[in-house]
C-alpha cells in the first residue's frame, strides 16, 4: 500500500460523512427538545459563526468550557453507529493483530520521556482508547472519554514513527487521528482544538485572517521590500501561473516577513507565480481537531483555487501539516478518486531544491553558513511523505561543508519536534507538551548544533518553546530568510542607486 | 505638520523620555497621539498563550487582560495625560516591529515617536528570535518620519530653534531634506546643513593626505550649493558645514556646537548586513549618541 494513503482510510467516505452530518443535524434537534446536557461552550455542535467563534474565545483558557466538559452526556447510539460506518477493515485489522510485542514502545518518544510508563506504549493508549470503544460498542461514560481526549491529544502527536517499527505496520498515530474525530463529534476536543477548527469553518483559514487581510498584508509586504528588489511584486489571481502559491495563516497574522521572503525568491528566480484572493490556507487545524467535515470544507477551497486558477503546479510554505492536510490526506477528505490534489502541489522544500539544482537561484559561496547546523526533519512530509533527501540536497547548498550535522536519529526516523498533531496549542496539556519537548532538546544538543533548520511551522514553533522552557542557546530558522541572506541577485534586478 | 503622532512605547522607564518629547509635541501643535503598545508576544502558535514583555510570563490574553495592560499604561502616564486632551490607547499582540509598522500603516500618522533601546537582556521578548532591534526594522521600513529619543539628555523639546539636517547626498538624504525644509519653515527656526566626510571607514588602509581632504570638502560645500541652498528662499536663517572625521561623531559633535533640538537624517533602506546588526549605520549610531531627538526618515 502507498504509505501517503495511509491515514486516507480513516477518513470517511462521502457517503458515510453525509451519513454523519444528517446523524448531528438530528442530533441538534433532538438537542432542543430534550434535556441532554450540553454546554454553552462544550458541546456536540461545531463553531459555525464569527459570533460563536469570539464567545468561545471569550471564555479564557476554555475555563468554563472543561467546566462543561465535565457533565457532557455521550450519545452512545450515534458514537456506536459512526464507529459501525467508518472503522473499516484496515483498522479493525490493526486493532484485532496487534501482539501485544511491546515493539512500539521504544519507537514512542513519549514513552521513553516519561520513564517508560507503560500506559505510555502506543499499543496500550490505542487498545485502551478506540480498542475499549469498539469493545463495549460505543458505551462509555464521561470520565472515559476525558480520558481518552487526553490520550488523543496529549499522548499521541500523530507522528506516525510507531507504525515504522510496528511488525505488523500498526499505526497508532493513524488511529488516534480516527479517535480523534469521535472524540470530536461527542464534544471531548480541547478547547484550542475547537477554535481552531472554528477558525476553518468560518474563515476558512486557522486564524482570523480575512481574505482582504491576506492580499492586503501581502501587499504590504511587498511594498516594505520594493526598494531593496526593483520590480518586485505579488500577482494575485493570475490564472494560468506557473506556481501557485499557498501559506499558513500565522505568516499573514504575525510573520508577514516570511511573504515577502516568498515573493522575493520567487522574484529572484524569476518564477512567473500567483497567489489567490480565497483559498490561500494550506494548514488544517481541522485535522488535528478532528473535524472531518471541517477538513473537507478547507481543503475543498483551496482546490476551488486550484481549479479557478489552473496553475501549472501549487506550492504550499514551510509547513509540515498543512503539506500533510492538503497534498498528502486532502485529496481523499475531498473524494478524489486520483488520490492527488487538482494540480501537482509540492512542498516548498521541493520547489527551493529545484530552484537551487536547476540554477534559477545561486548561492554566493563565500555566504554560506559556516557554524554548526542541523536540520529538524517534520514528520509531516518527511516520514509521511518521502522528503527526506531532498532537504538534505537544500543543505548541501546552502551549508559550508563540514558543519552540517544530522540528529541522531534522523530522516524517517526522526522523532516529533514534541509539539506536532495540536499538542503546541493545548493549553490544557502545556506541562505534558513541555515535558515531551525534551527529546528534542536532547537530541539538538547532542548534534552539536548551534543553528537547527526548521522548515515546518509547527516544528519552529516547538524548537522556539524549547528555548525558552529550556533555554540551551539554540537558534532556529526557516529557509527562506537564510537563502535570501545568501543568494545571488542577479544583475538586472539589483536596485539602482 | 504634526497632526496624528504614534507613540510606541513599552510602556517603561526606557521610554520616559521619550515619552516627554511625545507628549510634549501633542500639545504644542494640538495633535491627536495614540499610544501604543504591544504587551507581548503570541507563543504557541495558534493558542492563545502569549509571553508578557513586562512580566515574561505567559498569559491567557482575553479583553479583560487587556483591559488591564490599558490601565497600567493609564497609571503609567497619569501625569502627561492629565493635560492631554487628545489621546487614545491601543494595544497590540505580536512581534513589535511589526505590530508597529502595523500600527502605522492604519493610523497614517505624521510622525512615529520611539524610545531608543530597552536595554534588555537577552531573554527579553522583544528580541526572540528575531535579529535586530526593534527600533532598526521600524526605522528601515516607517511609512513616515521616525522620532527617536535614546539618551535622557535627548529629551528636551519645546521652543525649538535649532535643527540639523545630515546629509550624505543620497536620494533618501533628499528627502529628508525636503523633511527638513517644511519644518524649519513650519516652526520658524535655524537650519543647520551638515555633511561628514567619512575618512575613517571608507579609507581603510590608505591615509588621505590633507590637500585631498581639503579639496573634497570644497567638493562637498559646492554639491550643498548646488542641491541644497536654492531650495531655502524662504528660510531666513541657515547655515552649512563639512567637517572630516567619522561621521557620526562629527554630527553629535557639530549638534552640540550649534544647540541643536533636533538632528533629521536619512535611513538608508538598503539591508544592513546580517552580521552587523547591531545598530550598524550613521544614523543608528547618531540616535545613540545624540544629545536631541533625531529623526529619521527612509523615504
Amino acid at each position: 500500500m502507498n504509505p501517503n494513503n495511509k491515514i486516507a482510510g480513516a477518513i470517511l467516505s462521502d457517503a458515510a460523512l453525509s451519513l454523519f452530518h444528517k446523524k448531528q443535524r438530528e442530533t441538534s434537534k433532538f438537542k432542543e427538545g430534550c434535556s441532554m446536557p450540553e454546554g454553552k461552550f462544550c458541546n456536540k455542535k461545531p463553531v459555525e459563526t464569527e459570533e460563536e467563534l469570539k464567545a468561545l474565545l471569550g471564555d479564557t483558557g476554555g475555563k468554563q468550557y472543561y467546566e462543561e466538559m465535565k457533565s457532557l452526556d455521550i450519545d452512545h447510539e450515534l458514537l456506536w453507529k459512526t464507529i459501525q460506518n467508518t472503522l473499516k477493515s484496515r483498522m479493525k485489522t490493526w486493532l484485532e493483530i496487534c501482539a501485544h510485542c511491546g515493539m512500539c514502545a521504544d519507537s514512542c518518544f513519549l514513552y521513553l520521556i516519561n520513564d517508560q510508563d507503560p500506559r505510555q506504549v502506543p499499543a496500550y493508549k490505542i487498545q485502551s482508547t478506540l480498542g475499549e470503544l469498539v469493545k463495549r460498542k460505543g458505551k462509555v461514560d464521561n470520565e472515559f472519554m476525558h480520558m481518552v481526549m487526553e490520550t488523543a491529544w496529549a499522548k499521541c502527536t500523530c507522528c506516525n514513527r510507531c507504525g515504522m517499527y510496528c511488525p505488523h505496520g500498526i499505526d497508532m498515530g493513524i488511529m488516534f487521528g480516527y479517535v480523534r474525530g469521535l472524540c470530536y463529534q461527542q464534544g471531548f476536543v480541547p478547547w484550542e482544538m475547537k477554535i481552531g477548527a472554528g477558525m476553518h469553518r468560518v474563515y476558512r483559514a486557522q486564524m482570523d485572517v480575512t481574505d482582504e487581510d491576506f492580499v492586503e498584508t501581502f501587499e504590504w509586504m511587498v511594498e516594505e521590500y520594493e526598494e531593496d528588489y526593483p520590480g518586485l511584486e505579488v500577482p494575485v489571481d493570475k490564472e494560468g501561473a506557473d506556481i501557485l502559491y499557498t501559506v499558513n495563516a500565522r505568516e499573514v497574522k504575525h510573520y508577514p516577513e516570511d511573504l515577502a521572503e516568498a515573493a522575493i525568491l520567487f522574484h529572484l528566480a524569476g518564477e512567473n507565480w500567483t497567489v489567490p484572493t480565497s483559498g490561500w490556507e494550506q494548514t488544517s487545524l481541522a485535522m488535528f481537531a478532528g473535524d472531518w467535515a471541517a477538513c473537507k470544507m478547507q481543503v475543498e477551497h483551496v482546490y476551488a483555487a486550484m481549479e479557478r486558477l489552473k496553475p501549472k503546479r501549487m506550492v504550499g510554505t514551510e509547513c509540515g501539516h498543512a503539506h500533510r492536510a492538503t497534498v498528502v490526506e486532502g485529496p481523499y477528505w475531498a473524494g478524489r478518486s486520483s488520490g492527488k490534489p487538482p494540480v501537482e502541489s509540492i512542498h516548498y522544500v521541493e520547489w527551493l531544491a529545484e530552484a537551487l539544482r536547476e540554477g534559477k537561484l545561486k548561492i554566493d559561496p563565500t555566504k554560506r553558513l559556516k557554524k554548526p547546523v542541523t536540520l529538524q526533519d517534520s514528520c509531516n512530509y518527511v516520514r509521511n511523505n518521502g522528503l527526506k533527501d531532498i532537504t538534505r540536497e537544500i543543505m548541501s547548498y546552502i551549508v559550508e561543508p563540514g558543519y552540517f550535522m544530522e540528529m541522531s536519529p534522523n530522516r524517517e526516523h526522526n522523532y516529533c519536534c514534541g509539539g506536532g498533531g495540536g499538542f503546541n496549542g493545548i493549553g490544557l496539556f502545556r506541562p505534558q507538551r513541555n515535558k515531551a519537548l525534551i527529546t528534542k532538546r536532547d537530541q539538538l544538543l547532542h548534534s552539536g548544533a548551534e543553528l537547527v533548520i526548521s522548515p515546518c511551522h509547527n516544528c519552529w514553533d516547538a524548537i522556539r518553546d524549547l528555548e525558552e522552557e529550556y533555554k540551551i542557546g539554540i537558534k532556529w530558522s526557516f529557509l527562506k530568510p537564510l537563502v535570501i541572506s545568501m543568494v545571488e541577485i542577479p544583475e538586472h534586478l539589483k536596485p539602482k542607486e | 505638520m504634526f497632526k496624528k503622532i504614534l507613540f510606541a512605547t513599552s510602556a517603561t522607564e526606557a521610554c520616559d523620555h521619550a515619552a516627554r518629547v511625545a507628549f510634549n509635541m501633542a500639545q504644542s501643535y494640538d495633535a491627536k497621539i495614540c499610544i501604543f503598545h504591544v504587551l507581548g508576544v503570541p507563543t504557541r502558535g495558534f493558542s492563545q498563550v502569549v509571553l508578557d514583555v513586562k512580566t515574561k510570563e505567559e498569559v491567557v490574553v482575553d479583553d479583560e487582560y487587556i483591559a488591564w495592560v490599558e490601565e497600567e499604561i493609564k497609571v503609567h502616564y497619569s501625569k502627561q495625560l492629565e493635560t492631554t486632551r487628545n489621546f487614545e490607547i491601543k494595544v497590540a499582540i505580536g512581534l513589535p516591529h511589526r505590530e508597529i509598522l502595523r500600527a502605522a500603516r492604519e493610523l497614517g500618522p505624521d510622525l512615529i515617536v520611539m524610545g531608543g533601546s530597552t536595554g534588555d537582556d537577552e531573554d527579553s521578548v522583544y528580541k526572540k528570535s528575531l535579529v535586530g532591534s526593534t527600533l532598526q526594522r521600524v526605522a528601515k521600513v516607517a511609512p513616515c518620519p521616525l522620532l527617536v529619543v535614546n539618551r535622557p539628555a535627548a529629551s528636551f523639546w519645546g521652543g525649538m530653534s535649532n535643527v540639523i539636517f545630515g546629509t550624505d547626498f543620497s536620494k533618501a538624504s533628499d528627502a529628508a531634506f525636503r523633511f527638513a525644509l517644511q519644518l524649519v519653515k513650519t516652526l520658524a527656526c535655524e537650519l543647520h546643513i551638515f555633511h561628514a566626510l567619512d575618512i575613517g571607514s571608507m579609507h581603510l588602509g590608505r591615509i588621505m593626505t590633507q590637500d585631498e581632504i581639503e579639496s573634497n570638502i570644497r567638493e562637498s560645500l559646492r554639491r550643498i550649493r548646488g542641491r541644497y541652498i536654492p531650495e531655502m528662499k524662504d528660510v531666513p536663517e541657515y547655515d552649512f558645514e563639512v567637517w572630516e572625521g567619522i561621521p557620526y561623531v562629527e554630527i553629535v559633535k557639530y549638534a552640540r556646537e550649534k544647540h541643536a533640538d533636533l538632528i533629521i537624517m536619512a535611513h538608508h533602506t538598503q539591508k544592513a548586513s546580517r552580521e552587523d546588526t547591531r545598530l550598524g549605520s550613521n544614523i543608528e549610531q547618531v540616535i545613540v549618541r545624540a544629545g536631541c531627538p533625531v529623526i529619521s526618515i527612509n523615504r
